[in-house]
């Protein structure tokens, strides 16, 4: 289950997830970003009702970071201890924007 | 069911006749009780014809006469002085004739049939009785021979007033051999009163205001017919006779106009079940016949042929090509099914095949190194699908050095399976040729993300044990943290130095560090399969419930371990499908004895 809130200002995006962002759901959260990043200079993922993120969703993060490093800035928001520990063992933390 | 099937075999054509009978009953019924109420009217009008036919006929002879008013009020006034001769009719040798001979010897060249009033009148008193004596006796004659023409029951003449409650009788009707006189079934003479009832009484009023009056009740009639008037009083034919004839002719009439009625509905139920059967029935029962050949045989060119004489022109025809449409195309469905069914036989094969490739590149054989004693050590890789993207390694680089790896791929099935191959082949070949563990990662990662379309990522843990000192040099590229467990404590999580992920990042740089490991310390890596492992509730496992496996029994072996890992994993999903890899790997340094 995964519910993606979007705030669309000018060419600023804001992303609120709420839920699990695995394997199932990843895909949703991928194809969003397809449709949303050519636009988008400026990237916030609120990260507040995130419960879980699997290595799926890690995959997905990554490629928009990727994606987002040539013309714009993406940053996460709201982490909780229990992904900010995943961020962390995983390394995603040295990389990501995480405020 | 099949025996029900065939017991509703015929069941429209029974429902049709069922029908068509109650369709024939009900005719039957209408037409009877038409007919029968037509027949009613048509008793009540042949009665009045012919009632009023005889009563003409009775009025006639009376008029015969023309001195036919003189004769009725002179037999009403001298009745009981006359001596009359009834029922002789015209015969010789009756006392009449022979009063006819002596009136016509008295009064010859006399006209005694159109003697006028004034005539008689003028004869003598005797003459005028025997005049009406002869014309009585001849009336009378007429009168029988009309009721026995006609069967009528009782046909008489009264006279009669207001307020017409008697009746003076002047002449009736008799059979041959009837015997005149007032008692029960005799015939009344002339001059005989009787009172009337009042169902008579309105009758005769009714005859005398507006000419005739019929009643018809209990199978009679009965009518009465204005005559004439004779001084204040009024002469009225009377007649009564049964309806038993005409009612038996009529009802004969109705029964017939009923059967014809009957016949000819039955005979066209008849045809139209007949054309159902041929139209409608036949053709179905065909269609049906081959829907069920076709249940049997899926071959619906047979079917098609066997239905291409059903006339396509109506919807038994339209259901008939329909039929054989569906079932071609029911066909086409069954062959493209087996074509994918063997498809999916090929890729489940494949995937089999691919599984213990994937399971034949990891080291599976326990103890693996059976002449060393420096350390035990024990690895299980338990994959989600048929291949997985977990993997764990471990190899002596050379005689002190011992190999450990543990990785995670991103994904999962096929394409983890894949990069995992790729992540292994790249990792081993770095650390056969004697890299440090932070050396090895990072060649892999160069590895890995020179050519990484896929934007996938690996999790690794590589550790390099040193024999014969316990000096462990591990790196960690983004995998969990390791379970660490020195000989006489428990087993704890080891917060590492971890690097991003390998393939994440090009040019990423880590770093290792250095762990003594005494003998009787125990190392438990994993991969998130194990803490994630997920129940029905959507609950995970957690890595406080592996570590409460891990520390059940502080003597249990790196095999052991794993097994009471398992165990609690299994214990704690329950039914719920196992989603992620299951792989750990646990070591033991024994060290090295002196010998």
């Amino acid at each position: 289950m995964l519910n993606i809130n979007k705030t669309k200002t000018n060419d600023a995006v804001l992303l609120s997830l709420e839920g699990r962002l695995d394997t199932v759901t990843a895909p949703l959260l991928e194809n969003e970003l397809k449709e949303l990043l050519p636009g988008t200079s400026a990237l916030t993922l609120d990260f507040g009702k995130l419960e879980y993120i699997s290595s799926a969703g890690l995959r997905v993060l990554l490629s928009a970071h990727k994606a987002m490093a040539g013309h714009g800035s993406m940053e996460l928001i709201g982490v909780n201890d229990t992904i900010m520990e995943i961020f962390e063992v995983t390394g995603f933390s040295e990389i990501l924007n995480i405020r | 069911m099949k025996a029900e099937k065939e017991k509703r075999k015929g069941g429209i054509l029974l429902q049709v006749a069922t029908l068509f009978a109650i369709g024939v009953l009900a005719t039957g019924l209408i037409t009877f009780i038409t007919q029968h109420v037509r027949s009613d009217a048509n008793v009540k009008l042949q009665a009045e014809v012919r009632s009023a036919e005889i009563a003409n006929e009775v009025g006639a002879a009376v008029r015969e006469y023309p001195a036919y008013r003189w004769l009725l009020n002179y037999w009403y006034e001298h009745g009981e002085e006359l001596e009359i001769e009834y029922d002789v009719d015209y015969g010789e040798g009756t006392l009449t004739e022979g009063k006819y001979q002596s009136f016509i010897g008295r009064n010859p060249g006399l006209q005694f049939k159109y003697l006028g009033k004034t005539a008689i009148s003028a004869l003598p008193e005797e003459d005028q009785k025997l005049y009406a004596e002869i014309a009585y006796t001849w009336l009378i004659a007429r009168i029988n021979q009309i009721k026995e023409i006609y069967h009528i029951d009782y046909l008489f003449c009264v006279l009669t007033e207001e307020p017409y409650d008697q009746q003076f009788f002047l002449f009736s009707g008799a059979e041959p051999g009837a015997v005149r006189g007032t008692n029960y079934e005799e015939i009344y003479p002339l001059g005989v009163v009787v009172s009337v009832s009042d169902s008579q009484r309105e009758a005769m009023k009714s005859a005398c205001e507006h000419d005739s009056h019929l009643a018809n009740a209990g199978g009679y009639v009965d009518y009465y017919s204005f005559l004439c008037s004779v001084g204040e009083k009024k002469a009225l034919i009377g007649l009564t006779y049964s309806l038993a004839g005409l009612t038996e002719d009529i009802d004969a009439q109705t029964w017939r106009g009923t059967a014809f009625a009957m016949v000819y509905q039955i005979t066209l139920s008849l045809i139209c079940l007949v054309v159902i059967y041929l139209v409608v029935l036949s053709p179905l029962g065909k269609v049906q016949k081959n829907i069920r050949l076709y249940k049997q045989t899926k071959d619906s060119e047979e079917i098609a042929k066997n239905l291409a004489d059903v006339d396509p022109h109506n919807e038994i025809g339209q259901l008939s090509e329909d039929v054989v449409d569906l079932a071609r195309e029911l066909d086409q469905h069954i062959e493209r099914i087996g074509t994918i069914t063997a498809e999916k036989e090929r890729i489940g094969a494949e995937l089999q095949l691919a599984g213990r490739i994937q399971a034949s590149m990891i080291p599976q054989v326990f103890p693996p190194f059976p002449d060393r004693h420096e350390f035990e050590l024990y690895a299980l890789m338990d994959p989600a699908k048929e291949v997985g993207g977990d993997f764990y390694d471990f190899f002596l680089i050379d005689d002190d050095h011992l190999c450990l790896v543990i990785a995670d791929v991103s994904g999962k099935g096929i394409p983890g399976a894949l990069f995992m191959m790729v992540s292994e082949v790249i990792l081993r070949s770095c650390a056969m040729l004697g890299r440090g563990a932070a050396e090895i990662l990072t060649k892999t990662n160069e590895g890995i993300c020179s050519n990484n379309q896929a934007g996938m990522f690996v999790t690794v843990w590589v550790g390099i044990l040193e024999l014969s000192t316990g000096k462990l040099t591990a790196a960690n590229a983004g995998h969990e943290y390791p379970a660490l467990k020195r000989a006489d404590g428990s087993f704890e999580l080891l917060r590492d130095k971890h690097g991003l992920v390998i393939g994440a990042m090009p040019g990423v740089r880590y770093r290792e560090y250095e762990l003594q490991m005494e003998p009787g310390d125990k190392l438990f890596v994993y991969t998130d399969g194990v803490p994630e492992a997920t129940a029905a509730d959507n609950s995970m496992f957690g890595k406080e419930r592996m570590l409460e496996a891990l520390n059940e029994d502080p003597a249990a072996s790196p095999e052991q371990l794993l097994g009471h890992v398992r165990r609690a994993v299994d214990g704690f999903v329950k039914e719920a499908e196992q989603f992620d890899d299951l792989t750990m790997l646990c070591v033991e340094y024994k060290g090295r004895k002196q010998e």
